[in-house]
């Protein structure tokens, strides 16, 4: 560590012993003080380096509770309160800050405020506090203050709840509840392994402390109950059977209701997620423990011992995503302004010295830009723990055994990605449990490994995230999904079909060749959707399949929805962007090559495929425009059995766009996806393309021949 | 609601003036390059690059059923917020900002047959013009917007 950041590092703790003495010595009715002292802890939390969030966190409930005081008539709790807080405060700073544990001119802090904590006088029983306030303080404090399932009050926040400190929690409860998921997988691994349960139990620990505060007593139950079951209870019994599905099911239920307390900022009604009650109760039997303290006794070496989330926290600072999307958007534009310098006369040849000055511009803006992409991009572990997770769940709920496997779960990917993907990537698992991977007997009769394998593989090129999913199962069988195809209409009787073409029906809506329905696939509500999702988000799925050796389903999305990558065509007068992912191939054909279907649904034949013909002008509405195929142009759009030929007058360029919404003031526009500005400053629509073909479906009497 | 006493921005639709609250008013432009968007009803003009922002434009003689014409060199943007977005009103002139006193403004007159009056809040009366308050945000009711469908069919009333 250099000597300043060690300097700073002290300082701060010096200011965390002055503070906690200031706070020991404080009298019950001391009300100016607590001001004073209030203002005090403000200051330390702007003194705090920014990758402190945590730390700043437990320093502003101490903040808090020293303003309690003057809205409430029981002091006392809010002393307690106070003390704790600043307890956790140093603890999460020294172990983000890798602060020395002793330094010889400053008694540990955390040793002072505990003995402060001692001598604060007991409240009177008029003053009682409430019970969830003290879990934790101490480990002389009685343990049976937990709240119980059967008497739990619905869930609510105290009416002076402070809104930013209740998103605050759920960020980091959010943040906790990852890095315990993620611990638990290892521990179903290794279920021996020390770090790993401390850091599940950290987790519980320090959303029952924060949960406390804001009296969810609920929460600290579930917390409190959860922490001691990874503590007291897997030491005993080990981290198998009940214990493990216990754990995950009691951090589901702290996600949902920490996503139910983050909603009810927005206004939503709170209540406690279903189930929530259940695993309560079923907690309180298993998770009770005889009368042993839980991570507070560990003291300062489990405080100290980063947890591999912290390590990474150390660097980062949080920042909000409006300003984030704000400030991509802003560089977005200054990429196009730019461009649009780089374009104009006065810049060019006549100025060679102007021209190496743009051009020196420009490199500088394209590097702003991708530093600011970058800075959006998270990786994609998170969503990799929830699908093994996922994984996990449904092989157990199916009998079946599964190994999981993940490769490249560091590549990233815009944010808002992300979350995208996630829903067609779960319903891929689904679908690999469900229907690729075969019972154990089943699989031992062909001579496989008992346990199915699915390896989830991540990887990034051309600006494209690849991720792909591969099970060695027992793969896609040709005849079924066939004559199914044929029972439903989506084939004819005997058409013969190229092997990709048959595998491509999994996509077609409606078909679902699973012999019997589960609760969890076989609906036919599966891969048309996850098809339809990807598109919509500009990228493509596409399906390999061996009878008897597994299936791969392979998603390439780009890395981000902020620019898209466009051909800018002309309809008549009027410009367009057609996302270049949708984009197959162009052509003009030849007046041989163009057939009608009964008098009016056209076709244009190119090589082996007929394709419906779609005329763009009419469905934009557009006057002018070009309306003789062979003196225009055609343009393949869509993938699988959607294809279709647009009719454009003409291709203008390929063109890199920031899309931004067009709905305000007019709602959702059937066919456009958003909107872009254009080299020359005017506004170009961008299309969306699943979309259009769906309204030519709906406008053309050809309407089979798209679907 | 009928209209409150305050500061109006007034402007011209046709013969007709108009105003409306000075507050919900953003700024006012000159008519930028309008790109049209397919699919909506016929007073979408379409939207325009504001500053690398992309803003809907409204044509409120088309919303008013009022003759249409094309935008002359008197034509003005007013850029309103409204909705949690900002919108863009296009008028053939913009005439002052009036200060209209609560003794001036009346009700407005029931107005019979399929006319919408909605956003009619009121009449500044003086002694030389009448002038016709709107509410501007039920003008830009994003509601009645996405009822009135691809087709270009009036605003249903609800």
């Amino acid at each position: 560590m250099p000597p300043a950041s060690r300097r700073t590092s002290r300082a701060i703790l010096a200011r965390f012993s002055e503070l906690s003495a200031a706070i020991g010595r404080l009298g019950v009715s001391d009300l100016e003080t607590r001001g004073a002292l209030r203002a005090g802890v403000l200051g330390l939390i702007d003194q705090m380096p920014a990758r402190d969030a945590r730390a700043c966190v437990s320093l502003r409930l101490v903040a808090e509770a020293l303003r309690q005081d003057r809205d409430r008539g029981d002091r006392q709790p809010a002393l307690h309160q106070a003390a704790r807080a600043l307890l956790d405060a140093v603890r999460t700073y020294r172990a983000s800050a890798k602060a020395p544990d002793r330094l010889s001119v400053i008694e540990a802090p955390e040793r002072s405020i505990i003995a402060i904590m001692r001598n604060l006088p007991e409240a009177s029983p008029a003053l009682k506090p409430r019970t969830s306030d003290l879990i934790g303080l101490t480990d002389r404090r009685p343990r049976s203050v937990v709240a119980r399932a059967e008497s739990l009050p619905a869930l609510a926040l105290p009416n002076d709840t402070d809104r930013a400190l209740l998103g605050d929690f759920c960020d980091e409860a959010r943040e906790y509840i990852e890095s315990a998921e993620a611990a638990l997988l290892v521990l179903e691994r290794e279920p021996d392994d020390g770090d790993a349960a401390q850091t599940v139990m950290r987790a519980f620990h320090s959303i029952k402390g924060t949960a406390g505060f804001l009296k969810l007593d609920g929460l600290v139950a579930l917390a409190h109950h959860g922490e001691s079951l990874l503590g007291e209870r897997r030491r005993r019994d080990g981290f198998a059977g009940r214990v493990a599905a216990l754990s995950l099911r009691a951090l589901d239920a702290l996600r949902d209701t920490v996503k139910n307390l983050d909603a009810s900022r927005g206004g939503a009604p709170l209540a406690y997620p279903p189930g929530f009650l259940e695993v309560l109760r079923e907690l309180e039997v298993l998770g009770a423990e005889p009368g042993a303290p839980a991570v507070e006794d560990a003291g300062p070496r489990v405080a100290s011992a980063p947890a591999p989330s912290d390590a990474a926290a150390t660097h980062s600072a949080r920042v909000r995503l409006d300003r984030l999307d704000a400030l991509v958007d802003i560089v977005g534009e200054l990429v196009v302004a730019h461009w649009m310098i780089a374009q104009d006369p006065a810049s060019g040849h006549d100025h060679p010295e102007l021209a190496r000055k743009v051009a020196h511009a420009g490199k500088l803006v394209r590097d702003l830009h991708d530093m600011s992409m970058g800075l959006r991009m998270v990786p994609l572990r998170g969503t990799c723990n929830k699908l093994v997770r996922l994984a996990r769940d449904l092989a157990q709920r199916a009998g079946k055994q599964v190994a999981c496997r993940v490769e490249g779960e560091m590549t990233e990917l815009d944010r808002n990605m992300v979350e995208l993907v996630a829903d067609p990537l779960m319903h891929m698992v689904r679908n690999a449990i469900d229907h690729g991977i075969e019972l154990p007997e089943e699989r031992a009769a062909q001579g496989k490994p008992a346990a199915g394998c699915l390896t989830l593989r991540a990887t990034q090129m051309n600006g494209q995230v690849v991720v792909a999913l591969h099970d060695d199962g027992r793969g896609l069988q040709r005849d079924r999904i066939l004559a199914r195809a044929e029972a439903r209409g989506l084939v004819r009787a005997g058409e013969v079909l190229s092997d990709t073409d048959v595998l491509d029906l999994i996509f077609a809506p409606g078909l679902s060749t699973a012999q019997q329905v589960t609760d969890v696939s076989g609906r036919g509500v599966g891969m048309d959707v996850v098809r339809r999702n990807i598109q919509a988000l500009h990228g493509r799925v596409d399906v390999e399949s061996t009878p008897g050796q597994g299936t791969t389903i392979t998603l390439r999305v780009p890395l981000t929805l902020a620019i898209t990558d466009g051909m800018l065509v002309r309809v008549g007068d009027e410009r367009y962007i057609v996302p270049t992912t949708n984009v197959v191939v162009s052509f003009r054909p030849e007046r041989s090559a163009l057939f009608t279907v009964g008098g009016r649904g056209e076709m244009v034949r190119l090589r082996h495929d007929v394709l419906p013909l779609v005329r763009l002008h009419r469905l934009l509405d557009v006057h002018g425009a070009s309306e003789d195929p062979t003196a225009a142009l055609l343009m393949v759009v869509g993938a699988g059995e959607r294809r279709c030929a647009l009719l454009v007058d003409a291709i203008v360029g390929q063109q890199q766009v920031v899309a931004k919404p067009v709905t305000a003031g007019i709602g959702d526009v059937p066919g456009i996806s958003g909107a872009a500005i254009l080299g020359d400053g005017r506004v170009g629509l961008i299309l969306d393309v699943p979309q259009m073909l769906e309204l030519a479906r709906h406008a053309q009497p050809n309407a089979q021949a798209v679907a | 609601m009928s209209a409150a006493a305050g500061k109006y921005l007034t402007f011209f639709l046709g013969a007709e003036e108009y105003g409306m609250a000075i507050l919900a008013v953003h700024e006012i432009i000159g008519v930028l390059p309008i790109t049209r968007v397919p699919r909506t009803p016929p007073f979408v003009r379409g939207v325009i690059n504001l500053r690398g922002r992309v803003i809907s434009i409204l044509d409120l003689r088309r919303k008013f059923d009022l003759p249409a014409v094309d935008p002359g060199p008197t034509s003005c943007i007013i850029v309103v917020a409204a909705h949690a977005a900002h919108v863009g009103l296009l008028v053939d002139r913009v005439s002052e900002v009036a200060d209209i006193a609560a003794g001036d403004i009346e009700p407005p007159p029931p107005l019979g047959g399929g006319v919408q009056t909605d956003y009619l809040v009121g009449i500044a009366k003086s002694a030389v013009r009448v002038r016709l308050l709107l509410d501007i945000s039920r003008v830009i009711d994003a509601g009645d917007l996405a009822a009135a469908g691809p087709d270009g069919g009036a605003p249903t009333a609800a």
